[in-house]
């Protein structure tokens, strides 16, 4: 069991080295000299020095990298020249809004998902499970940002309330039900994407779970169904799950992204793409290589709860 | 020797199995009327794109400021955005873009990731680990971000442009999935049987692996052209998908945001088009699914 | 109310609703059972017997399946009951084993828990109890270091170790009767004889009845006092285990008993194998079932069934029309 954990870190470890090697290269993917183009053209020869001297330009790339990586890890993702302003810092404040979003729509997503598919499994073809397949088949059809679009068309139309922007969100600490209410339309909208996801591999799983003969021999012992359905049915069944929810979650992050601008809630997504518009190079790389860290971790994390609910795969 | 029971059998099967040189009627799973409807409406779509010139439409992009914002009617079918340009033709051609999107990324996603992912699994060894550890670095990465990214700082923007970067960000993943599928072929019996037999490589990816893994390739290829055509959706949120004033569903539907309350059929009538693509792409996708997969146990 | 009889099984019939009609899975069979007494019934595949043995529990599937007649277990109506209702008996006067142990055991749950679990919900158990006793079962079942193997996880087992685990969780609850399905199958054959041993042992001790539903006459041989052969879904011939290993009258029961290699054949004897191939259960003939691959058939034989009549020795019958003549010998081996 160590021993998978420690490879796993290994692994993540270099995945991590990679992808900081890929952020930091963007910048001199774009054409041009990258002084230049975080400046921008109309960029003073002193400053374009002050950055030379910062970034250490005039070295050779690999010393650059290091350059960067030790500033890094020290926290120090440099400073925008847009904003003024550190680019950690403004990472560190945004990041916490997009951080609540996925944890409020996955609690939804799994309240809702799993009593359904548990329902389903049960009267596979009946009713309900018709009902649910359909219904999540069509949802599944319907991007997130159509759901913001249409369900903004809806408020705005039936209670002429107007949609927020980023002076509408409130933090937690400052007003906890005015921050779950500003932040519950993106939060809805991830979770339908979810719950779709969630529903439909957790039903299909159980199903099968449901014909192995260890369900038989857990009848033959005159234990109650919903016994049955939650000790032995779910255990097994939910690696799947988890499996689609650590994807689905690393997922997320990027996906929320969009609804996030739509609503312009001032979360790492709008932070990315007001920085795209604006050319805000530094904070598009903090940003970038933030997320990317972010969605590893994630996945590793979920693996490591996966081993432990079913450890057969560590055996492997 | 009595039969063996696989765990995934459901237990009528398990008892049937008992029964296994019986002549089981064949339970044909039908595709149903649904599939074909599907298949009709991606059909009208393809072809209202591709032959939209010479179709009856009005010109897309003639602005009427005589006719704003009217709703649907004989003339305009769709009614008129608030440019006085004709929703209809407006929809018709973005499907243009949308499916152009779609089954180019999917060109490119595949036409390098399904051999490489086939290669790798067959072949195995040194080349096989190479690749693959370098897909799945790629993996970790989200494709999104990357696309964004890409996609904003290398201007100007066009639509071939953006096939190329979200046909590129499709492979490792277009190689997971096939590289998968493969293995659980190849790792069969009657693969190494071919093999012993001296068949060339080229013989068993064609004869004996491209066939099993087809189903699996292709309801994944419906699947990821809907992702595709949503991903091009979500970038044109970003306004980061073709400039304008040229349509496509999505630079449609996100243009409509701003007069949402004054005239709802902008909104409505691209999001209606995007989303019955989409639904009939994923119902024939995963229709062709389990109808191939005979070993799904019967839902 | 305290029958005499453990089991009374009386034209119990299965018949599955299929895309291609109706198959008669099981058809009239009728038998009974005694307090602490041993039966096999005997087949091969597609005889019927594993859905006899989940039609008696009740275990068979819910849907597109129905079951007529009766089977009372211990004065109970199985056939017609409802779910909760049989749950009443499962694991306390009824249980099953069947043959795969690693599909029976719940692969993401320590073994032991699967243990508690019925003397907890079924018996009331306290946590603290219910795993001594768990513990004591794994001793009864042979498995070495039992308070260790506890926290084990099935896959951790060997086959045979698990076969016993899968033993003990059917006998946590001290049932009267022990459906064993085809429990040694899965198993090397170096291990078989000592799962069979061990229900020999246990249900001895726990004065048990155990029906052993098998396709291998060898496991029945010394292990039970009466056999049941099926064939097609129907009992062809039953009697005492020694009337029907030496005093066959139906000629499907002999080529049975031919087709079993015996350790005391020469070298390069040849198997014998029965010639052609089940039936078609969803064409099953007006006649006999067995005719088309039997030596002896005549016309009658291919166009009546014939029922159950009784033979010479006592509890011994056979369904057949020309059937193999009264033998008085028995073989010296």
């Amino acid at each position: 069991m160590l021993r998978y954990v420690a490879k796993r870190m290994v692994l993540l470890i270099g995945i991590v080295f990679v992808i900081s090697v890929g952020s930091f290269y963007l910048i001199h993917l774009l054409p041009g000299n990258p002084a230049t183009v975080i400046l921008g053209f109309g960029a003073t020869p002193e400053a374009k020095a002050a950055l030379y001297r910062q970034l250490g330009l005039a070295h050779p790339i690999y010393l650059q990298y290091f350059t960067w990586i030790s500033n890094v890890v020290r926290g120090n993702l440099g400073t925008s020249f847009i904003s003024q302003t550190s680019v950690a810092s403004t990472i560190r404040s945004a990041l916490p809004i997009d951080l609540e979003i996925i944890l409020l729509s996955q609690i939804l997503a799994f309240a809702t998902a799993i009593p359904a598919a548990m329902r389903s499994a049960k009267r596979p073809d009946g009713p309900i499970d018709r009902l649910l397949g359909a219904g999540s088949f069509t949802l599944l059809s319907i991007p997130p940002f159509i759901i913001i679009v249409l369900m903004v068309l809806f408020i705005s139309i039936k209670l002429g309330v107007p949609h927020t922007g980023p002076s509408s969100y409130v933090s937690f600490g400052t007003d906890p039900l005015g921050n779950l209410e500003s932040l519950s339309l993106p939060s809805i909208t991830l979770a339908i994407g979810s719950f779709v996801v969630y529903y439909r591999i957790l039903r299909s799983d159980l199903i099968s779970t449901l014909q192995e003969e260890f369900i038989t021999m857990a009848r033959s012992k005159g234990l109650s169904q919903r016994r049955i359905m939650w000790s032995h049915a779910f255990r097994p069944s939910s690696v799947a799950l988890l499996g689609a929810a650590g994807v689905n979650i690393g997922g997320l992050l990027a996906a929320g992204f969009v609804v996030q601008y739509l609503l312009a809630i001032p979360g790492l997504g709008y932070t990315l793409i007001t920085a795209i518009n604006m050319s805000d190079f530094l904070l598009v790389q903090g940003i970038v290589l933030t997320v990317s860290v972010g969605v590893v971790v994630i996945n590793f994390i979920f693996d490591f709860i996966i081993n432990m609910v079913d450890p057969r795969i560590s055996r492997e | 020797m009595s039969s063996f029971n696989h765990p995934s059998d459901n237990l009528e099967h398990s008892i049937l199995e008992e029964y296994s040189i019986v002549e089981r009627p064949e339970k044909k799973k039908k595709l149903g009327v649904l599939f074909w409807i599907c298949v009709a409406w991606i059909g009208l779509n393809v072809i209202g794109a591709i032959f939209a010139a010479v179709l009856p439409l009005q010109n897309p992009l003639y602005e009427n400021f005589s006719a704003i914002n009217l709703g649907p009617s004989l003339h305009h079918l769709f009614g008129t955005d608030d440019l006085g340009r004709d929703i209809f033709a407006r929809v018709t051609y973005g499907a243009r873009v949308s499916i152009a999107v779609g089954t180019g990324a999917m060109v490119i996603g595949f036409g390098l990731g399904a051999p490489l992912g086939m290669l790798a699994a067959h072949r195995r060894g040194r080349f096989d680990a190479i690749l693959t550890t370098v897909m799945y670095v790629f993996l970790a990465f989200p494709a999104i971000i990357a696309t964004i990214a890409v996609l904003s700082f290398w201007t100007p923007r066009s639509l071939l442009k953006i096939i190329l970067v979200i046909g590129l960000a499709s492979v490792p993943l277009v190689y997971r999935v096939i590289r998968t599928a493969t293995l659980n072929v190849a790792t069969k019996d009657y693969i190494i049987a071919a093999k012993v037999q001296g068949a060339t490589d080229r013989r068993i990816l064609m004869k004996e692996l491209l066939p099993n893994i087809a189903p699996v390739g292709i309801s994944f290829l419906l699947i990821g052209v809907a992702t595709v055509v949503t991903l091009e959706g979500a970038l044109a949120f970003l306004g980061l998908s073709v400039n304008p004033p040229t349509p496509s569903w999505g630079n449609m539907i996100n243009e409509a945001r701003t007069v949402l309350a004054s005239n709802p059929w902008l909104v409505l009538f691209p999001s209606a088009a995007l989303c019955l693509f989409l639904l009939c792409l994923n119902f024939i996708g995963d229709r062709l699914r389990s109808h191939f997969d005979v070993t799904e146990v019967k839902l | 109310m305290s029958p005499d009889k453990l089991l009374v099984v009386k034209d119990l019939s299965t018949t599955f609703a299929t895309a291609g009609g109706p198959l008669p899975a099981v058809g009239g069979v009728s038998f009974d059972l005694g307090q602490n007494e041993t039966i096999g019934i005997v087949g091969e595949s597609g005889s019927g017997k594993t859905v006899l043995s989940r039609t008696i529990m009740g275990l068979q599937p819910r849907t597109n399946v129905t079951v007529s007649g009766s089977a009372q277990i211990d004065g109970f109506e199985v056939v017609g009951a409802s779910e909760n209702e049989k749950r009443k008996i499962w694991g306390t006067e009824v249980a099953m084993i069947f043959q795969d142990p690693m599909t029976s055991l719940n692969p993401v749950m320590r073994i032991g828990k699967q243990i508690d679990e019925s003397l907890r919900v079924r018996l009331g158990m306290s946590k603290a109890d219910a795993k001594a006793r768990a513990i004591e079962l794994l001793e009864l079942v042979g498995i070495p270091s039992p308070a260790e193997r506890y926290s084990a996880f099935p896959g951790q087992l060997s086959g045979g170790m698990r076969q016993r685990v899968v033993i003990a969780i059917a006998l946590a609850c001290s049932p009267k009767l022990l459906m064993a399905d085809e429990p040694t199958t899965g198993l090397d054959v170096t291990i078989q004889a000592q799962i069979l041993n061990l229900l020999d042992e246990l249900k001895e001790r726990l004065k048990m009845s155990v029906i052993l539903v098998t396709h291998d006459l060898g496991v029945v041989a010394t292990r039970t006092s009466r056999i049941i052969v099926m064939y097609a879904g129907r009992i062809v011939e039953t009697g005492s285990t020694r009337d029907v290993f030496y005093h066959h009258r139906m000629p499907y029961t002999r080529a049975l008993l031919e087709s079993s290699p015996k350790v005391s054949n020469h070298s390069h004897t040849r198997l014998v194998t029965i010639p052609g191939r089940p039936p078609n259960l969803l064409k099953l003939s007006d006649g006999c079932s067995f005719a088309p691959r039997c030596k002896f058939a005549t016309d009658k034989c291919h166009l009546v069934r014939p029922e159950l009549e009784p033979s010479v020795e006592p509890g011994h019958s056979f369904a057949c029309w020309n059937p193999l003549p009264v033998n008085g010998e028995e073989p010296t081996s």
